[in-house]
């Protein structure tokens, strides 16, 4: 069972780093990676899925908001948009947190093209972290159960 | 926690320290209060402010710092920032991803210990035990149970403790523990909160204008004051912060402000925090009182608007109907021109709106209350110096002219007791025009006020240490001649060149004039 679990801390190592790389994950995710100990062995998984579930709702306030059929209320969906902002910031979401950075500029802006292709991105966006931090997780599980340890992966 | 886990606390700080984390944002919160852990403080959270004042109002000794994010939907945090530091004077840390230097400005004037950007890291909490020692709240965390010994109830009270060593603090926090220990039960009865409401505060002054300075002791003034269920120990306190606010004032030596804001500021807050966000170079003041704890003192005062604070000089006047006769007395107390400006403030804030209208009523009221609103006379104390003052300050209350700075408008105020507190402290020298000294900055101010208003210069400039140094640099005999100009300029010398204010009771100041 050693091969296995070498291959797949191999391959957690390699997925890891690569979304560093792609620019999903930022030094923020490491930190909270730290705190991760024995006393909350889940508290990575536990914070990202509190994050998504923020998504989901700040998005569904911001697709509301930009909905309306009168005047769009921008300083609403500004105010969404600095909430998302602050918590992928808080998680290490980078690109997510670079969207909201744009997206404020055109709420700002009143733009309201522009808006609405950032909440696009931002939907999209946080579905693919979504997935690809899911598949993160499963690979620890897998090492986890084939009786490896989960590496720590240093992000140079 | 329990008392077993306090004293341990007590004894480990900051490990333990009590934190209250509010952010609405649930990622945020659960990242916050992992880190709090991660640094061994007692974390609580909650995601609404309205809970968060809730559980700080329920017991106030059950934390030792607030961390609060800026943009909540309940409840905008700088507003629950102020409410803290208003009604429990705990440290307060913001939160924000706003990086953009006003919030942090804004977090700094309603009174904010830090401001810290998220993404927070875990070095950032890691020193936050700072602003809990800096408050002297050390001792907070130990004085849930009211025992009626000095450390009880009252959270100010601290701020003297502040300044003794940090074991001496432990030590006695440990034995009030164990004194504690057997009543540390939350049904016990505890010492309630001491408000200090307008009426309080009232009785306070009028306490302390009737011992004068050196006599104001808190044993006196609490027997004075006869207010039931208010200890020596909660008069101590507020006497501290009233002190160090007029420390400020005098070190300002800016009368602007409004002495109703220094009021309103006193009723505001049992507890403020000290000036911090006042940009004063800081005079020294014979007087070394207390910790520094009005920083967010120009917060409370900021929200009181300019007509309020005519409001305030009415009831101020209402309330020290025997002002003139206190003033002497009250030659070395600190802020009872506080006591004196009521007096003038019925027929202030009739003059208001004229007074407002023209710097030269400005000029007119810094010269003398001879003039033009004659009714001031009367009102005025008998004190030149004084006078000129209660003018510069009521004219400041009245503040249509006065830009002011939220910043600085209350510290002005408290400035102006202070002002008087020395103009008290030296009244000859003040006639005298010798000693400009230090603690005549205010009376320097007041002069250069005086003479940039003869220059229709509008606005009575705050806390501006220059004009203490140029006015400074003109010297005595400045003082008759610029009260000479102003005079001409009103053309009512005939009154006031005699050099009888119709005060009738202050002749050292008149024979100076």
């Amino acid at each position: 069972m050693d091969a296995l679990v070498a291959q797949l801390q191999m391959q957690f190592r390699d997925y890891t780093i690569s979304l560093y790389q792609q620019g999903f994950l930022d030094d923020q995710f490491t930190e909270l990676k730290k705190l991760q100990d024995e006393g909350s062995p889940d508290f990575v998984a536990e914070v990202l899925s509190l994050f998504f579930e923020d998504c989901v709702k700040l998005i569904g306030n911001m697709a509301r908001a930009l909905d309306q059929t009168g005047t769009v209320d921008y300083s609403q969906v500004g105010a969404s948009v600095h909430q998302l902002k602050g918590s992928s910031s808080s998680v290490g979401a980078k690109r997510v947190k670079g969207l909201c950075v744009t997206f404020k500029e055109y709420c700002e802006a009143k733009n309201y093209e522009g808006c609405v292709r950032c909440l696009q991105q931002v939907d999209i966006e946080y579905k693919t972290l979504k997935t690809k931090l899911q598949d993160m997780f499963n690979l620890e599980k897998q090492i986890i159960q084939a009786g490896g340890i989960v590496p720590q992966v240093d992000i140079n | 926690m329990t008392v077993e886990q306090d004293i341990e606390a007590l004894d480990q700080f900051p490990v333990g320290m009590r934190v209250l984390a509010v952010d609405d944002d649930q990622t945020c919160l659960r990242i916050l209060q992992t880190l709090l852990h991660r640094c061994q403080y007692h974390v609580t959270t909650t995601n609404q402010a309205q809970t968060a004042l809730e559980l700080l109002r329920e017991n106030k000794n059950r934390f030792d710092l607030v961390i609060s994010d800026v943009d909540m939907p309940d409840m905008d945090g700088f507003k629950l920032l102020e409410l803290v530091g208003l009604e429990m004077d705990l440290p307060v840390i913001m939160l924000s991803a706003h990086s953009d230097p006003k919030y942090v400005m804004k977090g700094v004037k309603h009174g904010a210990c830090d401001y810290l950007l998220k993404p927070v890291r875990i070095e950032e909490l890691k020193n936050i035990w700072q602003h809990v020692v800096r408050k002297g709240k050390l001792k907070k965390k130990t004085s849930s149970v009211s025992n009626g010994g000095e450390y009880g109830g009252d959270s100010d009270h601290n701020g003297v403790r502040a300044n003794r060593k940090r074991k001496d603090q432990f030590e006695e926090e440990a034995e009030e523990e164990e004194r504690g220990n057997e009543n540390d039960d939350p049904t016990a009865p505890k010492k309630p909160r001491v408000v200090w409401t307008r009426e309080l505060h009232n009785k306070f002054l009028v306490a302390v204008d009737h011992l004068g300075v050196k006599e104001a002791v808190p044993k006196k003034i609490l027997d004075m004051m006869n207010v039931d269920k208010l200890t020596r120990e909660n008069v101590a306190s507020h006497l501290q912060k009233f002190r160090v606010a007029l420390k400020k004032i005098t070190d300002e030596a800016n009368q602007q402000a409004n002495m109703a804001a220094i009021d309103s500021h006193f009723m505001q807050m049992s507890s403020l925090k000290g000036f911090g966000s006042f940009h004063h170079n800081h005079h020294h003041h014979h007087r070394q009182i207390g910790s520094g704890q009005y920083h967010n003192g120009a917060t409370a005062m900021r929200h009181y608007p300019s007509n309020m604070t005519l409001g305030r000089l009415d009831s101020l006047a209402g309330r020290f109907p025997n002002v003139s006769s206190s003033l002497p007395r009250n030659h070395n107390d600190g802020g009872y021109i506080l006591q004196g400006l009521p007096m003038a403030s019925p027929s202030l804030t009739s003059q208001q709106s004229s007074l407002m209208a023209s710097p030269s009523n400005l000029l007119l009221l810094n010269g003398q209350p001879q003039t033009s609103p004659p009714s001031l006379n009367p009102g005025f104390s008998p004190r030149f110096d004084i006078n000129k003052r209660l003018d510069q300050w009521s004219n400041a209350a009245l503040s249509t002219n006065i830009p002011q700075s939220d910043v600085h408008s209350k510290p002005d105020a408290l400035e102006w007791n202070l002002l008087n507190s020395n103009l008290d402290t030296n009244p000859t020298t003040f006639c005298t025009n010798t000693d400009f000294g230090s603690s005549n900055a205010a009376q320097a101010n007041c002069f250069e006020i005086q003479r940039r208003e003869h220059g229709i210069e509008e606005g009575l400039c705050m806390g501006q240490q220059k004009q203490q140094s140029g006015f400074m640099a003109s010297d005595a005999g400045s003082l008759n001649d610029i009260v000479n100009s102003i005079m001409t300029k009103e053309e009512s010398q005939a009154e006031f060149s005699e050099g009888d204010l119709g005060f009738g009771w202050f002749s050292p100041l008149r024979t100076c004039i």
